[in-house]
């Protein structure tokens, strides 16, 4: 029966090309318009460390100026001052933790080719590579010392190590950074997740770092950040000169994250930080009220407002959009089915029931809603190229469409035209018949 | 004189479609005036003046290799090839490059030692030649001169005893008064800076931030371990120079690494995300507007066509071709217009949620009665082709069929 219906439905399209044209343009640009913006939204949304929500956390204390709370969602510095990072990383209760930051060296390699260049570069403790799922190619983190002594190792993306090495192993050998030997412990495999969860507050949807390299190197590089560092007081590391003074001082530049596999283990761990900012309440910091916050990364998404109130609103035009595309096609069918009317009254009268004759008006407007949404898709996938454009370049991993957005983008197009055709197949179901019967 | 009772009993026998035009109207209403306003404020944003030649200038940034390099002495070495390179007007040292996105901001006070109370600012470490390199207008005071210029270590306690600032945080320090001559403070420190000019205007390094405009230059040269340059080329030459620039100052000195970048690109990449709403809420508004008005030409013929020998009849009984069109046009208006009442309610309210929820600005009443009106017109042009149609229909059809 859902065959012939089809045939029927088909056959009726063709009959009214104009009028089945705006319906399905109508259904395409609605279902193109909200897919393009909810596959922006979408990917923008991707939580990376799903599979880790109950164990991970982005770490949080409220160092900040006595006079005014932090201006962050929930009022206490994204970061951490360097002497905090510090003392946090002496507790042994996390299973993994990491401190870093970002900065940059420029690269080169003796007796190449190749012009020198300048590698976006991760500082950080060892665990990073475990805590994030950070996969290897070859070699592997350093060793726990690295985390504290400078020690010159060097772990390479997939991407540097092509473009050093041409893809070989390359554990062992020598890369000059700012024209200092490091040698290669480590090569990862391609890893680029975006949003860059464990680094939102420096453009959550650039690409990974190209070099990685141990927390302990501050002191003999001096190391600044190459991401945000903020302060608010002038009175800092009062005794500390040079480098010493910037790196002990009272401005937030670390980002810190910890592994607590379980509830005591992070109830320890609140104990500890509770501690840790009571003891320097006593040494005159912390003036604010004791404060911190243990972030899973689905909520540090959120905090971090990775989805902007510009993303929201677009995702509410244009699924408003869409329904007033739905609504066109309500009052489009309408025309069409009540147009239709004799002959629905003449199928009624050689014994189709209502339920037939809606069922089969009903199968029209799917027919409807799935030609609109296979120009749907074709739309959203122009949009996307359109956002791609603009975005020059930053979106492109963002704004792409996967086969779960292909086939939802077929789903809402053919719950928009089934919604769109309930009212006016039940309005022709109900039609009396003999009133068509006596005008033939 | 309207038929205004026939043609309410005629749309209380279509009422479904009649709301269902409604209703597509007061939606397209509430969301087109929503977009608007967001479009509107979106493009003023965009078209402020940066203060800045903007396409005239090249950004040079170089990170030397070796670790112990002669930042101070290969600045003035560029600076002297740069300034001396067919095709480049000036060329200046800097800190930050504008409208990067990346720059520096501290907290300013008029008073010394204060905790509370102060007004931020974006600044920048620049030559004397920053002025005339980015093209500012200096409105009062004078410029820096060789002797304001300092050169110090990047660890080392730095102060300068000048500033020039931009007039809009001129007038946060000192409302109502010149401030060439006074004093401010750096965060709470004792140590007092004189503003010795006053720029007209200077986006900075964030435009979107919520205190762009505030700027603060010193004369001073930080030998840290990267320095920026920005080169101002005669109208036309930017392209040209910009390809020489890379290899310029690497044949000078191969130690070192160059990116070269212009403040054009920069700037359009600073309102990517103002670009997209922009962008976006446009084509939807335009394509809603006239998947609207294809809706309403499809059942306009609709019924015209139900109602063939209707108008036949009323032709045959005397009524003008002009009558016809007037009644099909006038129960249009009469939809667009209950439509458009419910769409004024409609987009007041969404408005509101869009201050409250999402931080966008607020719908003024004439930009709504401006939406409303286009729409009007939109809804009638669309009537008027079938409505002219069906004023075509002979009077004969009155006698066909019966």
């Amino acid at each position: 029966m859902i065959g012939y219906y089809i045939s029927l439905a088909m056959r009726s399209l063709r009959g009214t090309p104009i009028l089945s044209a705006l319906m399905i343009a109508a259904i395409a640009v609605g279902v193109g318009a909200s897919m393009t913006v909810l596959t922006l939204n979408y990917m923008m949304s991707q939580n990376a460390l799903e599979h880790k929500d109950s164990v991970l956390y982005a770490v949080q204390l409220d160092s900040w100026d006595p006079n005014q709370a932090a201006d962050t969602a929930n009022e206490i510095p994204w970061q951490l001052t360097y002497p905090d990072a510090i003392a946090l990383l002496r507790s042994d209760i996390p299973t993994r933790q990491v401190a870093m930051h970002r900065f940059g060296f420029t690269v080169n390699i003796d007796e190449s080719e190749l012009r020198p260049f300048t590698a976006n570069t991760r500082v950080t403790t060892r665990d990073f590579f475990s805590l994030f799922d950070v996969p290897f190619e070859y070699g592997g983190t350093w060793n726990k010392e690295a985390d504290t002594a400078a020690v010159q190792s060097v772990v390479l993306s997939k991407e540097t190590n092509d473009k050093l090495f041409g893809g070989e192993n390359s554990v062992g050998k020598i890369v000059k950074l700012n024209g200092e030997p490091f040698t290669v412990i480590g090569v990862l495999k391609h890893w680029n997740p975006s949003p860059k969860i464990y680094d939102l507050n420096n453009n959550p949807f650039a690409d990974s770092e190209e070099l990685y390299i141990p927390f302990g190197l501050h002191r003999k590089f001096e190391i600044y950040s190459w991401g945000n560092t903020n302060g608010w007081t002038s009175r800092t590391a009062e005794g500390a000169e040079g480098y010493e003074r910037f790196l002990l001082g009272e401005h937030v530049w670390i980002q810190y994250w910890v592994e607590l596999d379980n509830a005591e283990q992070r109830e320890a761990y609140e104990q500890f930080l509770t501690g840790h900012i009571h003891q320097q309440k006593e040494q005159g910091r912390f003036e604010r009220p004791l404060k911190f916050a243990l972030s899973p990364p689905s909520e540090w998404l959120v905090l971090n407002e990775v989805l902007e109130n510009d993303n929201r609103v677009l995702g509410w035009a244009s699924l408003a959009f869409l329904l007033v595309c739905v609504i066109n096609a309500v009052a489009l069918l309408l025309a069409k089915f009540l147009r239709k009317a004799p002959e629905a009254g003449v199928r009624r009268a050689l014994g189709a029931s209502r339920n037939a004759i809606f069922t089969q008006h009903l199968i029209e407007s799917s027919c409807i809603g799935v030609l609109g949404g296979l120009f749907g898709i074709i739309l959203a996938l122009a949009g996307l190229t359109g956002i791609r454009v603009l975005a020059m370049g930053q979106a492109d991993q963002i704004a792409a469409m996967n086969w779960e957005m292909m086939l939802a983008a077929v789903g809402l197009a053919i719950l928009a035209s089934i919604l769109a055709g309930l009212y006016p197949a039940w309005r022709i179901s109900r039609t009396n018949p003999s009133v068509y019967l006596k005008t033939q | 004189m309207f038929e205004l009772k026939p043609m309410l009993s005629a749309l209380w026998r279509n009422k479904v479609s009649a709301l269902l035009i409604a209703l597509q109207l007061a939606l397209t209403l509430a969301i087109v005036s929503n977009a608007t306003v967001i479009v509107k404020d979106r493009m003023e944003k965009v078209a402020r003046p940066t203060g800045m030649d903007v396409g005239n200038i090249i950004a040079a940034t170089y990170m030397p290799i070796p670790t112990d390099y002669d930042m101070a002495g290969a600045v003035i070495a560029d600076l002297d090839l740069l300034r001396n390179t067919p095709g480049v007007l000036d060329a200046s040292v800097t800190n930050q490059i504008p409208l990067s996105g990346s720059g520096s901001a501290g907290t300013y006070f008029n008073e010394p030692n204060q905790e509370i109370g102060g007004e931020n600012a974006n600044y920048y470490q620049v030559d004397s030649h920053f002025i005339d390199t980015l093209g500012l207008n200096l409105i009062e005071g004078r410029n820096f001169t060789p002797a304001d210029e300092h050169v110090v270590g990047p660890n080392d306690r730095h102060h300068s005893e000048v500033a020039v600032i931009s007039k809009q945080f001129a007038e946060k320090l000192f409302p109502g008064e010149s401030a060439v001559g006074r004093f401010f403070y750096a965060g709470n420190t004792d140590k007092p800076v004189e503003i010795i000019g006053v720029v007209e205007q200077h986006l900075g390094a964030w435009p979107g931030w919520s205190r762009a405009g505030n700027v603060v230059f010193y004369p001073l040269l930080v030998t840290d371990n990267h320095k920026r340059y920005l080169i101002r080329t005669e109208p036309g030459q930017r392209d040209a120079v910009f390809k020489e620039v890379e290899e310029l100052l690497n044949n000078r000195d191969p130690q070192r690494v160059v990116q070269v970048e212009t403040l054009s690109k920069n700037l359009e990449r600073t309102y990517i995300g103002d670009n997209v709403m922009i962008k976006v809420l446009s084509l939807v508004m335009a394509l809603l507007t006239f998947i609207v008005a294809l809706g309403i030409i499809g059942l306009t013929i609709f019924w015209i066509n139900q109602r063939t020998k209707q108008i036949g009849i009323r032709r045959a009984l005397g009524a003008t071709r002009a009558n016809i069109s007037r009644y099909f046009l006038i129960e249009n208006s009469l939809i667009a217009g209950t439509g458009l009442v419910l769409g004024t309610a409609g987009a007041l309210i969404i408005n509101r949620l869009m201050v409250s929820e999402f931080s966008q600005p607020t719908l003024t009443l004439p930009l709504l009665a401006v939406c409303a009106i286009v729409l009007l017109l939109v809804s009638i042009t669309a009537a008027l082709m079938p409505a002219m149609r069906a004023a075509n229909v002979s009077p004969a059809m009155a006698t066909r069929s019966v």
